[in-house]
């Protein structure tokens, strides 16, 4: 209080000139009187119109700015829970990738298994047509063997018996035969 | 023209010079022969119908063969001609036909016989009146001696045949073993 009753003490000094002529404040520091008076009044205008019309954008400005970072953080919240289902997802889908896999693999198991079974099966009734196929050829061959055998045999008869009979076959059989013949056919009408 | 044609016009021909000829049943013998020794003799048949050898070479075949008094200048002639003029392939049927028009022209059947051995003259005429007793038609006898016949006579007129061969029951025998 003391300190203001002196600023104003010292402010109520009128300015003075100096030896050279030059005016002089009262003090280096402190203001007139005057000037302190009006000063403080036009401050005290300017921060009531500041409160007045600057104080709402700014109120307004930093309720915006609030929501804002509420809604980012919001959104944060919504990504972070986004980002845990997904990856809730991705562990539910490698579980199902994982059972996929195994089933895969087991169908495949089976199925070749089926493949071996079948083929197997297969195989045995392949192995046995053949067999019989071979045993059927051989008896064949066998039955073939025999034919030729039999047809060997009857063509050696059938020329032993032409060389027979050729060499049976003299001049007078064969004129034997002959006469026979003009017989017989002079004999038929 | 057509093979069939071809043949029946060397056959007249042929025909209608032994005709003019005088020699007619001489040459219709002496060809008939010749056909079925041509039939039987793969080496003639190449010889005659070789394209390779030339036409005069055929022709002098011919002559070596028939020549010489084993058949008669007009019969050597007509061979020679038709070996010449190279229907050598055709010549049995040529000739085949010039006998059945030379029998159709005398109202004979063509009789053809094949036996293993030659017969005698006799025995000619006597087969001669049997297979025209047996046929009731008169017979243009024509002898091919035939040892695949073996023993025994085959005879065939028009669309008969009268089978007394050894070959035909040796086969028969032999279908039966």
């Amino acid at each position: 209080m003391r300190f203001v009753s002196a600023i104003l003490i010292a402010a109520a000094e009128e300015p003075h000139r100096d030896d050279n002529g030059q005016i002089v404040t009262h003090h280096w520091l402190l203001p007139e009187q005057a000037e302190i008076i009006y000063g403080t009044i036009s401050s005290l205008l300017i921060f009531a119109l500041l409160y007045k019309f600057g104080a709402p954008p700014i109120k307004k400005g930093l309720a915006g700015r609030t929501e804002r970072i509420r809604a980012e953080l919001d959104a944060s919240a919504a990504a972070l829970a986004a980002a845990e289902a997904e990856a809730a997802e991705i562990r539910q889908a490698k579980g199902d990738i994982e059972e996929e896999r195994l089933r895969l693999l087991a169908a495949a198991e089976a199925e070749a298994e089926a493949l071996l079974t079948d083929g197997r099966a297969r195989l045995e009734v392949e192995l046995a047509e053949l067999e019989a196929r071979a045993a059927a050829d051989l008896e064949a061959a066998a039955g073939r063997s025999g034919d030729e055998l039999r047809s060997e045999m009857i063509r050696t008869a059938g020329a032993s018996l032409e060389s027979v009979v050729a060499d049976t076959l003299d001049d007078a059989t064969q004129q034997d035969l002959i006469e026979s013949f003009i017989a017989r056919v002079g004999a038929s009408t | 023209m057509s093979d069939e044609g071809r043949i029946d016009g060397y056959a007249r021909a042929l025909f209608e010079v032994a005709r003019a000829e005088g020699t007619l049943d001489e040459v219709e013998d002496e060809l008939f022969r010749f056909a079925r020794t041509y039939e039987s003799s793969d080496t003639l048949r190449d010889a005659l119908t070789d394209e390779m050898v030339p036409a005069a070479m055929r022709q002098k075949v011919v002559e070596d063969l028939l020549g010489g008094g084993n058949a008669t200048p007009t019969t050597v002639q007509l061979v020679s001609m038709v070996v010449g003029s190279g229907r050598g392939r055709d010549l049995p049927a040529i000739i085949d036909s010039l006998v059945q028009r030379a029998s159709s022209s005398k109202n004979l059947e063509v009789a053809e016989v094949r036996s293993a051995v030659p017969l005698t003259d006799d025995q000619r005429d006597r087969l001669k009146a049997a297979l025209t007793n047996a046929t009731g038609k008169q017979v243009n006898l024509k002898v091919i001696v035939d040892p695949s016949v073996l023993g025994g006579i085959v005879a065939t007129v028009g669309d008969t045949v009268i089978d007394g061969s050894v070959r035909t029951r040796v086969d028969q025998l032999k279908s039966r073993l």
